[in-house]
């Protein structure tokens, strides 16, 4: 496996722009009150060849636009390191930072957020030109209706305002702008999310021009899936600030390696309505990026996590009531506080439900097996006396597996060097394939 | 990716200037308007000029007596070697404070030079510190400019020339205009003959000839506005690229704006009353008010001749105390047309609010131009910044907000009167009830501007700004103070308001503005003994016009809210429907 990785690597050595090694954006630790911080990238390792288009797809809140953000700079690392073209970007400061800028810009998602409305097109379009003294400024003037010529706007738009636009006209103007600079790499945040489906078409293909006319590197950032598949070469999964899986589009998208990635395709309906294809539902939202699950961070929801050996055959949905308790208990631990204690202490209602609540909510119309029946007594005996903590232990003693004690690694799952962070890839278990095909 | 495009040329970026010669017509008829407009009051916009020239001079004044404070006071700890020390401090500092002032201009001259001298010293330097070591080098060569005319003979005539302009201005600022005095005279006497007034404007009675010229001066202030406002019209309809902009639609907004024309309506009136102030009353403050034992006037003595007596003894037979009474539209027992009546010293009362106007104005913008000015810099830096410096803002105005307000005015204005300060001389106390009015209301209007800075501050287009390494400085001036700046426009119209009923209510209670300044709330005060008898007018008419002016302000500002509509603005209403 480490061979493949090498050798992949090796090949794309000479022509990669963007190296990106164990990357971490954190929020909230600087905070002056410590607190967990929000691990909204959470060391992600990937690399954009020259005049390649890498899509990055997940449901949002999962750090895409965090990550994304960050290679421009915008937000500064927790660690990690950034390589462009060589030169570790998360290094520079002031003057070499600015100059390094000119390299990297952006298209942001609303061209109604992203253009100041008080200048007009011409201004914007030109403040890049304004900051670097590029020339003199009738030569900007005229670099800017230039550009507004090539991104498909006319040159007399110069002295219009964003107002007087529609919107696929005003993220023509933010692409001219992204421009202006001449950069290498453009990082694209959801660039047509924002605009109604009969203009995407024309702004996706007029970034597909201006690659090959420039010869640009792009970041798309997207949760449209069919877009992500048209415009990019290769694509990236993200989930709650890790890449789930990695790799050249086509073959991750009819055949991916990773539980979530098939999570994630089988729940946008399949352009061919014939197709047999079975669905996969994505259950419930992705977990709090604050307290993001231990082990494989998608295993709060994955179909097919891994299960100990004994309750191989157990009832889906009683898994399920299974992770919902889990993570009820875990909230509740997370939230209680000394008042709560202290009602508790002198036999005060809290506003916690009781343990038989929990359950008959939970396990209510189901046919629970006696041997899980006997753990959730323990489980309830723990809760009633107050200890969260205890109560997830003997829930963990008995249900866990290495889904939730171990971090995956990142696989190799094909010769193309597409990678899946999923421990079923490892010997020992079913590939995530067949386990889909098993348990639907 | 070099676009050429050679073909198109540079025809297509037409400046203002080409725009103004292809179309010469509207310009002309503006520019000759104008000069029409201004050449009948050239004597009063240069005495402008030369008032504004004053206060900046004072200013600078205080810059640069700063060495030899600093020099002084250091100089003052070391004892017997004091005086050595205070010297080589206070060339120090004026080097540093010299440098400092011509650093500010010299990022202009820099700009307009055709060379970088850095670039030409050494190529290969990366632009920022080129920019600096330019700025630097061109700070220098200014230096070396004013020391060469300041130690030569030429400083000698640079002086001459400086003074010889100063007193070309004055002389200019004393020529007659259009709204002078002296053009419609409205003092003189009833002819001893019955056959009218004696040097009044063409004999007119003197109610009449100050009719006259009250009118003549507000025809004249709305042709100016008008004029002003027609030449904005024209660049817009004529000269402008744009052909619509965000500001268009706030204007049109404004014109519909009954109740806000309103507004504007009473504040024209009352910017006009006060900045016209020495021609506005019947007779001049100097002769009624402040000086009225030496200026003397004519008058018809009761045995038919014409006699002459200084103002303050006809002042005492003047006097509406209850007794004796000089009502509103009335003149007094010497001829003299008194139009609001005459106060409890016998004075003009009209005089003396035209020029309590002009006390209010310039407290009220003294106030509101310093603690805007700060707030707006704070909003936009701590909004910016975020983190620590938000909170220590946040607990600078709570700290400044927790002082109580009328006890620190207190304090300061009863203490420093004690002392003689210098600052309690100007306006008597006027000033310093500026600046400690200013320093009260910093928190509050910081806190209003917050909101709107802050979610500013969150824009994408700030962002993008970062992402192509413009300076922090240029984004908030840029990107983001002109949206706060319609907040700002907001509150200062209706803080503004607040400030001239505070200054009054303060100099009605004694501790602001004190005595001879004129000052509406103090005359009040005066004429509050009065109200019930049959000189209720003292009190009454200042009240009036206070409860007006406020009116006025808040009108305004409600007008520019709902004309701005800036809620819109900062949200863009218009999003195509987005994802998040
Ligand atoms: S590691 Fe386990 S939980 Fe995570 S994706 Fe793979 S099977 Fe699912």
């Amino acid at each position: 496996m480490s061979q493949e990785i090498a050798h992949s690597e090796r090949q794309r050595d000479e022509d990669v722009l963007i190296q990106v090694r164990d990357l971490k954006t954190y929020y909230g630790s600087e905070q002056l009150i410590g607190g967990r911080p929000v691990k909204a990238v959470d060391g992600v390792n990937f690399e954009i060849s020259r005049g390649e288009t890498l899509g990055l797809v997940g449901e949002s809140g999962c750090g895409k636009t965090t990550l994304g953000r960050t290679l421009l700079q915008l937000e500064t690392p927790t660690a990690g390191e950034i390589r462009f073209d060589g030169t570790d970007i998360t290094t520079l400061r002031g003057y070499e930072l600015k100059e390094w800028r000119r390299n990297a810009q952006m298209v942001f998602q609303d061209p109604d957020s992203s253009l100041n409305q008080r200048m007009t097109v011409g201004e914007i379009v030109r403040e890049p030109l304004d900051v670097y003294e590029w020339k003199t400024p009738q030569q900007r003037r005229q670099r800017v209706r230039e550009l507004l010529d090539t991104v498909g706007l006319k040159r007399e738009h110069y002295y219009r305002y964003p107002h007087q636009f529609s919107g696929g006209q005003r993220q023509r103007v933010g692409i001219a702008r992204t421009l202006t600079l001449e950069p290498e790499f453009i990082v694209l945040d959801e660039p047509v999310s924002a605009l109604d489906v009969s203009v995407q078409a024309e702004v996706i293909n007029l970034l597909e021009r201006l690659q090959d006319e420039f010869g640009l590197t792009y970041l798309f950032i997207a949760h449209d899936l069919s877009v992500v598949r048209h415009i990019s070469d290769r694509v990236a999964v993200m989930y709650l600030g890790n890449i789930m899986e990695i790799g050249p589009t086509e073959e991750l998208f009819t055949d991916p390696a990773n539980p979530y990635t098939r999570s994630l395709l089988s729940a946008i309906p399949a352009p061919d309505p014939t197709s047999q294809k079975e669905r996969v539902h994505l259950r419930g939202t992705p977990p709090n990026p604050r307290y993001p699950p231990s082990g494989c961070p998608f295993r709060t929801r994955c179909p097919v996590r891994i299960r100990p050996e004994e309750y191989e055959q157990l009832d889906e949905e009683i898994w399920d009531s299974l992770n919902r308790l889990e993570e009820i208990l875990e909230e509740r631990r997370r939230s209680r506080g000394a008042v709560d204690r202290f009602r508790e202490k002198v036999g005060l209602d809290t506003r916690y439900a009781t343990a038989a609540e929990i359950r008959e909510e939970l396990f209510e119309p189901l046919a629970v097996p006696d041997q899980v029946e006997s753990v959730l007594d323990d489980v309830s005996a723990e809760i009633e006396a107050g200890d969260e903590m205890a109560a997830i232990e003997v829930l963990q003693a008995e249900f866990r597996t290495v889904c939730g004690s171990e971090k995956p690694s990142h696989h190799t799952v094909s010769d193309s060097g597409r990678t899946s962070y999923c421990h079923r890839h490892r010997d020992e278990h079913r590939d995530p394939k067949t386990a889909f095909e098993e348990r639907t | 990716m070099s676009i050429q495009n050679t073909q198109t040329g540079t025809e297509e970026t037409t400046t203002i200037q080409q725009k103004v010669l292809e179309n010469k017509r509207p310009a002309a008829i503006w520019a000759v308007g104008m000069l029409v407009l201004v050449g009948l009051e050239f004597g009063r916009i240069t005495g402008w000029v030369v008032t504004a020239g004053g206060v900046a001079a004072l200013i600078f004044d205080l810059f640069v007596s700063l060495p030899a404070i600093i020099g002084s006071n250091v100089g003052g700890v070391f004892g017997f070697a004091g005086d050595f020390v205070a010297t080589g401090v206070r060339l120090v500092t004026t080097v540093a404070v010299a440098l400092l002032l011509l650093a500010i201009p010299a990022g202009t001259v820099r700009r307009l030079l055709p060379v970088s001298p850095a670039k030409e010293l050494r190529p290969e330097m990366p632009v920022n510190i080129r920019l600096l070591v330019d700025r630097a080098i061109v700070t220098l060569g200014l230096f070396v400019a004013a020391l060469l005319i300041v130690l030569t003979p030429v400083g000698g005539a640079v002086d001459s020339i400086i003074a010889a302009i100063q007193s070309l201005f004055d002389s200019a600022a004393s020529v007659q205009t259009l709204t002078s005095r002296e053009t419609i005279p409205n003092q003189g006497y009833e002819s001893p003959s019955g056959s009218g007034w004696e040097g009044t404007f063409m004999g007119l009675s003197p109610a009449l000839a100050w009719a006259l010229r009250v009118t003549v001066i507000y025809l004249y202030a709305t042709l100016l506005v008008f004029w002003i406002w027609k030449g904005y019209t024209t660049y817009r309809q004529h000269y402008r690229e744009a052909d619509w902009t965000p500001l268009d639609d706030s204007i049109d907004r404004f014109r519909g704006h009954k109740w806000g024309l309103f507004g504007l309506a009473v504040v024209f009136a009352f910017l006009v009353l006060a900045i016209w102030a020495p021609v506005m009353g019947p007779t001049t403050i100097e002769a009624n008010h402040y000086e009225p034992y030496s200026n003397e006037f004519q008058y018809l003595g009761d045995s038919g001749d014409v006699q002459s007596t200084f103002h303050g003894t006809a002042n005492i037979q003047s006097r509406s105390n209850g007794d004796s009474n000089v009502g509103p539209m009335s003149y007094d027992d010497y001829g003299r047309w008194a139009p609001f009546g005459t106060n409890a010293d016998g004075k003009d009362l009209f005089t003396f609010l035209a020029f309590g106007a002009r006390t209010s104005l310039v407290i009220g913008l003294v106030t509101i131009g310093l603690s805007g000015m700060f707030a707006l810099i704070l909003a936009l830096v701590s909004s910016y910044y975020k983190g620590i410096i938000d909170l220590v803002a946040v607990m600078g105005s709570d700290t400044v907000q927790s002082i109580p307000a009328l006890l620190l005015i207190l304090m300061l204005m009863v203490t420093l009167r004690e002392f003689e300060h210098p600052i309690v001389g100007i306006y008597d106390g006027g000033i310093l009830l500026a600046f400690i009015l200013a320093f009260t209301y910093w928190p509050g209007l910081w806190r209003s501007i917050r909101g709107p800075t802050l979610q500013v501050s969150e824009s994408e287009w700030i962002d993008a700004a970062k992402s192509y390494g413009q300076k922090p400085s240029v984004i908030m001036r840029k990107h983001m103070a002109p949206y706060v700046l319609a907040y700002m426009l907001i509150y200062a119209s209706l803080i503004l308001g607040t400030i001239i009923i505070t200054t009054a209510a303060l100099s009605f209670l004694g501790i602001g503005i004190g005595a001879p300044t004129p000052e509406w709330g103090r005359m009040i005060e005066s004429g509050r003994g009065y109200i019930s008898t049959q000189s209720w007018h003292i009190s009454t008419i200042p009240g009036i016009m206070i409860v007006f002016v406020v009116i006025g302000f808040n009108a305004l500002g409600d007008a520019i809210r709902d004309a701005i509509d800036i809620e819109a603005d900062i949200s863009g209403e218009s999003a195509t429907g987005g994802a998040a």
